[in-house]
């Protein structure tokens, strides 16, 4: 094998990695502030990469703007589901039911999506897609550059916000002990709402990011969300840091496995991994400093 | 007395809808009363969150028809040795699984769900893959004296079959859930913490009850697999895992009879909006989170609200 | 008088009505058809186009009819899948009875429909799957029009081997029955013939990326064609990633894309620049000079505004070769059932139809080929 070969996966492995981070630090976040799955999380990312598509084609807006057009919509989603289902059934206190009324909403709004948008697939190219940058025998086009550089600011930003901001604070400390948070005065509801938004704004954004990427089908983010679960506990759920490291390890799981074995077997290693993970270690690849009775 | 009546409902059924269509309805409904009560018996008696109820499901049909269909093994040898194959994966993975708890054994069984589900897809010179085993026989006909008495290609006496296996698994858990046995369930349930200083080991039933649900979908499997013929991976997707589990929640977990409607309801609802083409599925959708929001008890809940109100109001002065 | 005169008057109306109506019934014959397609799930794809074929044909036929008889068609969703197959077959056999069926388009769907139209003794057409197994062994009662993968993968095979002059083929395919079958066939004939294949890759309809799978491909040296298997969202995929490696034409490099049964028209425009020289089969040649076809582009713009796609053709096909069958005298499922077997030089949108003994259209003009332009039109290479 030459290390072309080996450095272009890897280079592959990065870039479709970075796109699980995006779509798995939004269920990582709402994890750690509810300790709650929002089942339809993939189904943002679809949203998002069709309302991409729409704002680039019935408006004419530009390919970086649509993203952003996706971030909102993204952001309007979440505060929808925030709103009709995990605050009412918050005081219900019980952990399976949001889970599983967010498998009805998925359901439906797939279900929905085919009925408006059609099965047939969307082709949605933008200029980036087919110009390639050559050097050294690897090959990049535009398109994952940009996911890559979006990608990466998009993290650090975050990373920075949970770390410095207030806010960022506030979050884990609410994950952290959510009683004594609000002894402190900070208003957990509050902030579970602006979680649950950032955490499908970036879902959508990840979508607007996909789309070009995706074969873009009502169905697309379902290819997407079990691996994002598998990586948010591999990662250690609630750990931004862990859920990144573990998304970049997925991608090249994938690039590899495909390389080397058979692209049909990328879910099975993904998934022994993930077994493995759970049997070894089960707070995750970094490890929480949270007491939980895993 | 109840089981006198559905004994009777069960025998009338197929005689009342004598068509090929509904009858095969029918026998689609036994089958996923099973998966239900199976389900229902890990997660809402033993609080054990299992998403990946579909991979057992898959275990139960593949196992017992490779063995008929490559080894030749008579049928019901095969059907045991399916149930017993998908009883042991659900002690594994409850087993692997007995340290987490919450959604962390929900990832690790969708994960499971996943694997099977790929392994059965990809190891095609066991299982055929995608392309599928066809032409696959329902059990033997019950042949007396050279005469034959039951022949299971008959729609209706497939039903019976089902059926009637069906009300013995609901017997036998009903009477394990009055049994100490199920108060010992209960308080694992409720508090394992509490639960161990009693001595009881959760752990352990724990696995035998997960293995008794997951056996429990194997022989849904098998059945399944000699009812429709056809057998395709396809058929185990995770989604799945997911159906059934609205069946659970929608019926009313933690009941027995709860699953029972909510199979019934959610199988033949699809059918009955058939009509209204693209969305019933949107439909299903919808009702599955209405019910979860509004009325968490599922159809149990709805049907002792109703009874409440019936009931009347006080006695006289 | 004039109460028992209006009454008479009243009782002759209506013997009169009655009797008018009864007559209005004998000549309202219709030809029922069933149509099994996938209208829900991933399949819809399928399904949408194939009930646009349909309504076109019914549309054309039903202005006139075809000797005194109209077409009915109802829908049932098969979903792709063996189940809900079964279950829609069954109950369109119960409640609707129709005379003909029509579908599906999966192969699973469709095998497990065929014992059942058997037992009902209804006749099914089939213009969607390519599995061997539909009729081979098949049963009496089931038919396709289209190429099944042998007829197709032999082929192929040949014309890369003699006309390309390909030696090296690496094979791409999705991991379902049609998948996996096609493939097989092309790498036992092209083998035969003294080719060798460097990779079969296998991949599930959830994937995406194919950088990766093109990464793998771009270090395995010399490759003259690399058949690639699959639908149309994924089939794009691949090509982009293909041309964006350099390993096909469109990228710069010397491989030729060939195979896939079920790119459109309109790939070539979401594609771009890495088509080229795309050699592939296709079942509708839009390009074919007759005037069947001609005229049936025109109506099917006229009607959906689109160009046609050969699933639409299919579905079309398969009701005016109803059509045709009733014109020789079908009128109920055993007479359509023979009509359908002695079908001689039928000539439909997609090609020519002739059933052999196993109820396989043998034609070999519903094999097209076309190959992509610098300019991204399609030309047809005519080799059949």
């Amino acid at each position: 094998m030459t290390t072309t070969i080996v450095l272009q996966q890897a280079i592959n492995g990065v870039v479709f990695g970075s796109l699980y981070v995006l779509v798995a630090l939004g269920l990582t976040l709402i994890y750690g502030v509810l300790v709650q799955i929002n089942f339809a999380h993939a189904d943002f990312v679809t949203l998002g990469a069709f309302a991409a598509y729409f704002f680039m084609h019935l408006i004419g807006a530009g390919y970086i703007l649509s993203i952003g057009a996706a971030f909102l919509v993204g952001a309007a989603l979440g505060w929808l589901i925030n709103a009709s289902i995990f605050t009412p059934l918050r005081r219900k206190g019980n952990e399976l039911l949001p889970l599983i009324a967010t498998i009805g909403v998925s359901v439906m709004m797939q279900n929905l999506m085919l009925a408006w948008f059609g099965p047939i697939p969307y082709a949605f190219e933008t200029q980036y897609s087919s110009q390639v940058i050559r050097f050294a025998g690897i090959f990049v086009s535009w398109q994952n550059i940009i996911i890559i550089a979006v990608s990466s600011v998009t993290i650090a930003l975050l990373y920075a916000f949970m770390k410095f901001t207030f806010l960022g604070k506030a979050l884990r400390a609410v994950s952290q002990d959510r009683e004594t948070a609000g002894l402190m005065g900070i208003n957990p509801n509050y902030l579970i709402m602006l979680t649950f938004v950032i955490a499908s704004a970036l879902a959508g954004m990840a979508g607007a990011m996909l789309a070009p990427v995706l074969v873009l089908t009502p169905f697309a983010g379902t290819s997407v969300i079990v691996k994002a679960f598998a990586i948010v506990i591999i990662g250690g759920f609630g750990n931004v840091e862990g859920t990144i490291l573990a998304g970049l390890i997925v991608g090249l799981i994938e690039s590899y496995t495909t390389q080397f074995l058979d692209p049909g077997l990328i879910d099975i290693v993904v998934f022994a991994l993930l077994l493995l993970m759970l049997a070894i270690k089960p707070t995750g690849l970094i490890a929480e400093r949270r007491e939980e009775n895993v | 007395m109840g089981f006198l009546f559905a004994a009777l409902c069960i025998i009338a059924l197929p005689l009342i809808f004598n068509d090929t269509y509904w009858r095969t309805n029918l026998t689609i409904c036994a089958i996923n009363v099973l998966l239900a009560l199976g389900l229902d018996f890990i997660l809402g008696y033993t609080g054990q969150l299992n998403l990946g109820h579909s991979a057992f499901y898959g275990l139960g049909a593949y196992v017992s028809t490779l063995l008929i269909v490559k080894l030749g093994i008579p049928f019901w040898a095969a059907f045991a040795a399916g149930v017993a194959f998908a009883g042991l994966a659900g002690m594994f993975l409850s087993l692997f699984a007995v340290r987490l708890r919450g959604h962390y054994l929900a990832i690790a069984s969708l994960g499971f769900a996943v694997i099977i589900y790929q392994v059965l897809l990809n190891w095609i010179s066991l299982t055929q893959g995608p392309l599928g085993i066809y032409g696959i026989s329902p059990p033997p006909a019950i042949v007396v004296g050279g005469t034959v008495i039951v022949d299971f290609r008959n729609l209706t006496a497939f039903f019976y079959l089902v059926s009637g296996f069906t009300m013995l698994v609901y017997l036998l858990l009903d009477q394990l859930v009055r049994s100490p046995v199920g108060e010992t369930l209960t308080a694992i349930r409720e508090d394992e913490v509490s639960a161990a200083s009693l001595g009881i080991n959760g752990a352990a039933w724990k696995v035998f009850a997960f293995g008794l649900g997951a056996a429990v979908a194997g022989a849904a499997g098998c059945f399944y697999a000699s009812f429709v013929g056809t057998l395709v991976p396809d058929a185990f997707y995770v989604s799945e895992a997911f159906t059934i589990l609205a069946m659970v929640i929608v019926g009313g977990m933690g009941t027995l009879i709860g699953p029972v409607f909510g199979a019934i309801l959610l199988t033949l609802l699809p059918e009955i909006l058939r009509g209204i083409g693209d969305l019933r599925l949107v439909v299903y959708g919808a009702a599955l989170t209405f019910v979860v929001l509004f009325m968490p008890g599922g159809l149990v809940q709805a049907a002792r609200m109703v009874q409440e109100k019936l009931r009347p109001a006080g006695r006289g002065p | 008088m004039t109460v028992t005169f209006r009454a008479l008057v009243a009782g002759i109306a209506a013997i009169g009505l009655l009797a008018a109506s009864q007559a209005t019934y004998a000549q309202d014959k219709t030809i029922k058809i069933g149509a099994l397609f996938p209208m829900s799930g991933p399949g819809s794809y399928f399904g949408a186009q194939d009930k646009q074929g349909v309504e076109l044909a019914l549309e054309q036929l039903n202005k006139d009819g075809v000797n005194g008889y109209k077409f009915a068609v109802q829908y049932e969703d098969s979903s792709c899948a063996p189940l809900p197959a079964t279950q829609a077959a069954k109950r369109l056999i119960e409640q609707f009875k129709p005379d003909v069926i029509i579908g599906e388009e999966c192969s699973d769907a469709t095998l497990a429909v065929m014992p059942i139209v058997e037992q009902a003794n209804v006749p099914l057409l089939n213009a969607g799957s390519s599995s061997i197994k539909v009729t081979e062994p098949g049963n009496p009662w089931t038919f396709r029009i289209m190429p099944n993968e042998v007829m197709q993968g032999v082929n192929l095979a040949e014309n890369a081997y003699k006309r390309i002059n390909a030696r090296n083929a690496v094979l791409l395919f999705e991991n379902t029955n049609a998948g996996i079958g096609n493939a097989q066939v092309f790498k036992e004939n092209f083998t035969r013939l003294g080719g060798k294949v460097l990779a079969e890759i296998g991949f599930g309809r959830d994937v995406n990326d194919f950088t990766a799978i093109a990464t793998r491909i771009a270090g395995l040296g010399k490759i003259d064609v690399i058949p690639t298997y699959t639908l149309e969202g994924q089939g794009l995929k691949i090509t982009q990633a293909l041309a964006q490696a350099g390993i096909t034409k469109g990228g710069g490099g010397d491989a030729i894309q060939i195979g896939t049964i079920w790119l459109p028209f309109g790939f070539e425009q979401k594609a771009g620049k890495a088509a080229l020289g795309y050699i592939r089969i296709v079942q509708f040649d839009p390009t074919d000079a007759r005037n069947i076809v001609k005229d049936f582009i025109t109506t099917f713009k006229a009607k959906y505004n689109a160009d046609p796609t050969h699933l639409n053709a299919h579905a079309y096909d398969q009701i005016m070769l109803i059509a045709d069958v009733v014109k020789r005298g079908g009128k109920d499922p055993q007479s359509i059932r023979d009509g359908l077997a002695a079908t001689k030089n039928y000539s439909g949108v997609t090609g020519s139809v002739e059933f052999d003994k196993t109820n396989q259209n043998t034609k070999m003009d519903t094999v097209h080929y076309m190959e992509t332009k610098p300019d991204m039109s399609w030309t047809s290479l005519k080799w059949n």
